[in-house]
């Protein structure tokens, strides 16, 4: 079924694109041909570079023999800085991997070709992926984005030292969850925590505090994405109940554990429940592999129980000069076949609803849980200026988990810094 | 130093004056500043053995609740693997000549402008020193989209006409890697300060032996910065090795890509390989660590000197 989506795709962007190109890339046998350059953040380690050019790469070529591909590698965490700097000096790649949230900013900027021009419509995509999977590629109703995988935040438990200590079951309720991360929690005699309750500080603080208001049946913005949302009730609520964990029960100490510890403490039983990227089954893998049997993951009971998501989508340039070199490079990474390795390469989830029952899948449980679960799941982004936005958020989230202002206060400064940020736009 | 002052201080500093509690005091004091910097440099040298030992074990093993400080099992098989898993020889040699093209542009164009500033009286020196220090107010990651921008504009290089029009310009290229970071503006003001402190009278004597300007400053006052020589060398070598952002932005060819790039290998969004990542830091550490150890005296002078003026 999705073979044949991305075939159709192929076929759509193909037909559509030469009739718009005047680049002369096709070499006018009914084949593709040109030079395309790609800006990768997914397949910049050692495996992925690997996995990249001596396979896909190869199959590639295979496909479309007179394409030749340049690649550019880049982290996440510099990919921003490379792409405003690529935009700005008007050499953009043909082929651009980025974040979910990202695509708003590049959309609205006309730097990204507007897929659905060329085809390729929401109801296509929607029909070999998840509704909100697609929408995270979506702008301004049109589709400039295709997913090719995505990662989840979502609660972890290490069940046997849940049932050390009498429960046999992951929470069910926020008061549940409050309650067990107390009982769990372990300190020595002087004081010093040994075991934390529930682990908030090894994943971006931001995204936890995503999952909690998701899960709360908050939003971050308003349905017309006109005004922040993330200050509602269910906001304050998810911040309050982040900053009592650490504050009032104490289930972990404030550096505890960070984003760059060396390993999760889920993983070793520092800590007894967390908030966890998909990942951990991975990282546990090769770390303790007996240590899987314990560790199960669930949904933050709220109101509305939800996960976070991120990810990764593939995007085309709107200036490139081998449009359907382009095209036909975008619709092999996000086809069956390597999206999956891709997704395996990083241990994440892949986009497209019929890799549910790849071995992969069917051998990570917290994939296979993501997967199962992103009907209910939520990304960030929204307006354009969500990259500007978004990086005043950890110091609002952590000034509230220091005690150093209220929940609401720090919420309210955030969302008029962030209206300012969009109406100056 | 005056010569009348000068046998009072050679009395005060004889041994022969000293009496028993004096040395006692000084024995004890001694003693303190000893331990004290011992206790300094265990501290300092911390975080390398720390990196050295984490490079040399498993994941299972960092992956302990309770992690041991020494590695029960050695796995020096992660140096093989970890420099399997990137062309780091490429990586070291592309470093290796970005920082000593850095280095050398640095020492004889930074050193010629420190000598004008500090030695030449023109109109207007005072204005362009303060433009200096100004510069060093500007923090690097404003700099980097307009730098940027001048590298890909840059006329009549990789497809560019005159107006720097059509083409990548330096992107790309070595040129783009060595000259936007060839010059500093922290060199320059170094250079000037250790040639401010240097006495006028060898100027003088110079000139009346008939040397020119670039012989003086040639012949006359740059060998005696040695020091200084040495700890802006070191700095900027330092500086250039460590470069990250920079060589990331204007390459996207592996075969120009840098040491601290290739490192990155090693650290994904979603994990990190720390034993292999801590072995590669290890290995690139360790030109610096050479360099410093065949420089430390002239470098330590450097930075006494640079405190006078």
């Amino acid at each position: 079924m999705a073979l044949a989506t991305a075939t159709a795709l192929a076929a759509t962007l193909a037909a559509c694109a030469s009739s718009d190109s005047d680049s002369g890339s096709s070499s006018g046998d009914g084949t593709v041909s040109g030079e395309v350059s790609l800006l990768t953040p997914i397949f910049e380690g050692s495996t992925g570079k690997e996995l990249l050019e001596g396979t896909l790469l190869p199959e590639f070529y295979e496909m479309y023999p007179d394409v030749k591909v340049n690649i550019d590698y880049s982290s996440y965490s510099k990919l921003n800085t490379k792409l405003t700097t690529s935009v700005a000096s008007g050499l953009v790649p043909d082929v651009m991997l980025m974040g979910v949230g990202w695509i708003e900013n590049f959309a609205k900027n006309g730097v990204l070709a507007d897929l659905s021009s060329l085809g390729l419509t929401e109801e296509e995509l929607s029909a070999t992926h998840s509704s909100m999977v697609v929408n995270a590629g979506i702008y301004d109703n049109k589709v400039y984005a295709v997913p090719i995988m995505l990662d989840a935040r979502f609660g972890v438990a290490r069940m046997d030292l849940l049932e050390e200590a009498g429960y046999d079951h992951t929470p069910t309720s926020i008061e549940e969850l409050r309650e067990m991360a107390k009982a769990l929690t372990v300190r020595d005699a002087s004081g010093t925590m040994t075991r934390a309750g529930f682990d908030l500080q090894s994943n971006d603080s931001r995204q936890v505090f995503e999952t909690f208001l998701f899960s709360g049946g908050g939003d971050l913005f308003n349905e017309d994405i006109t005004a922040p949302a993330f200050n509602s009730e269910a906001g304050v609520e998810a911040l309050q109940l982040m900053s009592d964990l650490v504050l009032v029960d104490k289930v972990e100490d404030v550096g505890y554990s960070s984003t760059d510890a060396t390993v999760n403490p889920l993983i070793n039983g520092r800590a007894a429940m967390g908030l966890a990227h998909n990942n951990l089954w991975t990282q546990t893998l090769e770390a303790d592999p007996e240590m899987l049997d314990n560790l199960e993951p669930f949904l933050i009971p709220g109101d509305d129980p939800s996960m976070f998501f991120g990810g990764t989508l593939a995007t085309m340039s709107s200036k490139s000069k081998n449009p359907e070199a382009a095209q036909a490079l975008l619709e092999f990474l996000t086809s069956a076949g390597p999206a999956l390795a891709a997704n395996e390469q990083r241990g994440n989830i892949p986009a497209l609803d019929e890799l549910l029952t790849s071995d992969y899948v069917t051998n990570n449980r917290f994939v296979q849980f993501a997967m199962e679960n992103l009907d209910v799941a939520k990304h960030e982004g929204g307006p354009a200026e969500w990259l500007e936005i978004r990086g005043n958020f950890t110091p609002a989230i952590e000034s509230a988990l220091l005690g150093q202002t209220d929940a609401k206060s720090a919420l309210d400064d955030l969302a008029a810094t962030s209206l300012a940020t969009m109406d100056s736009n | 130093m005056s010569a009348a002052t000068a046998p009072a201080q050679t009395e005060k500093t004889t041994p022969v004056v000293m009496t028993k509690p004096r040395s006692k005091t000084r024995l004890t004091t001694s003693l303190t500043l000893n331990v004290v910097l011992i206790l300094g440099s265990v501290l300092m040298v911390m975080p390398f053995v720390w990196m050295i030992v984490t490079s040399l074990k498993s994941p299972a093993e960092l992956a302990l609740a309770d992690p041991t400080f020494f590695p029960s099992t050695w796995e020096w098989s992660n140096y093989p693997e970890a420099m399997k898993a990137a062309p780091f020889l490429l990586y070291f040699k592309n470093s290796f000549l970005i920082a000593i093209g850095h280095t050398a542009i640095t020492l004889a164009l930074g050193s010629m402008a420190g000598y004008s500033l500090a030695r030449l009286p023109f109109r207007g020196r005072e204005v362009i020193f303060m433009g200096f220090l100004a510069m060093l107010m500007i923090p690097t990651y404003t700099k980097i989209v307009p730098q940027f921008l001048l590298v890909k504009f840059m006329p009549l290089f990789g497809g560019n006409d005159i107006f720097g029009q059509g083409g990548s310009g330096w992107l790309n290229t070595w040129w783009a890697l060595i000259i936007p970071g060839g010059l500093t503006a922290s060199s320059v003001f170094l250079f000037r300060q250790f040639y401010t402190s240097l006495p006028k009278e060898l100027e003088e004597a110079a000139r009346l032996d008939g040397l020119n300007e670039f012989r003086i400053y040639l012949q006359i006052y740059t060998p005696l910065m040695k020091p200084a020589l040495a700890t802006v060398g070191l700095l900027t070598f330092q500086e250039s090795w460590n470069n990250f952002l920079w060589p990331l932005l204007v390459t996207t060819s592996d075969s120009l890509r840098v040491i601290q790039v290739g490192l990155a290998v090693f650290r994904q969004l979603e994990s990190t390989s720390w034993s292999f990542l801590m072995a590669g830091t290890t290995l690139a550490t360790v030109p610096m660590v050479i360099l410093f150890l065949f420089c430390q005296r002239y470098f330590v002078q450097g930075f006494a000197n640079a405190g006078i003026k």
